[in-house]
């Protein structure tokens, strides 16, 4: 039998580890895959939480992130894509302008 | 399982998912992120198996551990021939060490939350207490689908017009410009 606040903890390291890894990677990527950990984190925390009040509504929420991230990751790796066709360097710190 | 494995399937699945959320952000090469990325997500799939959601758990290895970083993988090939495997230096070189004194406010933060649970302790009173245990569990995966099916068959509904939208601005991005 495990304490509940275990799982919380391992999400809470695991979201820290997707934020620390948007501020300090300038690969737009691997920001990306990033925000995919934070999400997961997110998830973990929606399950963690389903099992211990003992109903079902975690896990659709999880259902529909994971659908929303489906889509998300489509169009932003199409943004990127588009990016790296204008553009040749990668650093997420040259894109300052909202256009090309 | 008996408690003593479920601890140690514990401690092992947490060491591994953090040590592959690591490798994400601080591998050089884009691809050996998203190969440690599939990782993490693996290992989260597993975490939720031994919570009991059976169907969340294949949905994670197939459609996140599958697609979603299948499309990473294309991407990131695709154009790993334009971009070298090291980023230039950094022109903010504060950044970083900002970026981890940050990081460490926040996980400490949560994790205070969650002893002293200040934040969830309102929702929770009477015998619930945090601290309720995790054990063995059966969510059934009939239970799923009939609240799929019943209570959130609108918010179902309305994910296949946001994956339309979805492919129409894939579309649009991927036309020749």
């Amino acid at each position: 039998m495990l304490p509940v606040d275990w799982y919380l903890i391992v999400s809470a390291i695991l979201f820290t580890i997707g934020v620390i890894g948007v501020l300090i990677r300038r690969n737009p990527l691997i920001i990306f895959m990033s925000i995919e950990l934070m999400l997961n984190a997110v998830n973990l925390s929606f399950v963690t939480f389903s099992h211990y009040l003992d109903s079902v509504d975690g896990q659709m929420f999880v259902f529909l992130v994971l659908t929303v991230a489906a889509a998300e990751v489509v169009v932003g790796l199409a943004i990127i894509v588009s990016i790296f066709r204008t553009r040749r360097d990668i650093d997420v710190d040259d894109m300052n302008i909202l256009r090309g | 399982m008996t408690d003593t494995q479920l601890l140690v399937s514990f401690f092992v699945l947490a060491v591994a998912s953090v040590a592959a959320a690591i490798g994400v952000i601080s591998f050089r090469n884009a691809v050996h992120s998203a190969l440690s990325l599939i990782l993490t997500l693996l290992f989260l799939a597993l975490f939720y198996l031994q919570l009991g959601a059976m169907f969340i758990a294949v949905v994670q290895i197939l459609i996140y551990a599958g697609a979603i970083m299948v499309l990473f993988l294309f991407v990131v090939t695709m154009l790993a021939s334009e971009s070298s495997d090291t980023e230039l230096p950094d022109r903010i070189p504060w950044q970083r060490g900002v970026a981890a004194v940050l990081g460490l406010a926040l996980v400490g933060a949560l994790s205070y939350l969650l002893f002293t649970n200040t934040a969830i302790a309102p929702r929770t009173t009477g015998a619930n207490s945090l601290s309720h245990m995790v054990g063995p569990q059966n969510h059934s995966i009939e239970a799923f689908g009939l609240a799929l099916f019943h209570g959130f068959a609108f918010p179902f509904e309305v994910t296949s017009l946001l994956i339309v939208v979805a492919i129409l601005g894939a579309l649009v991005f991927g036309r020749k410009a």
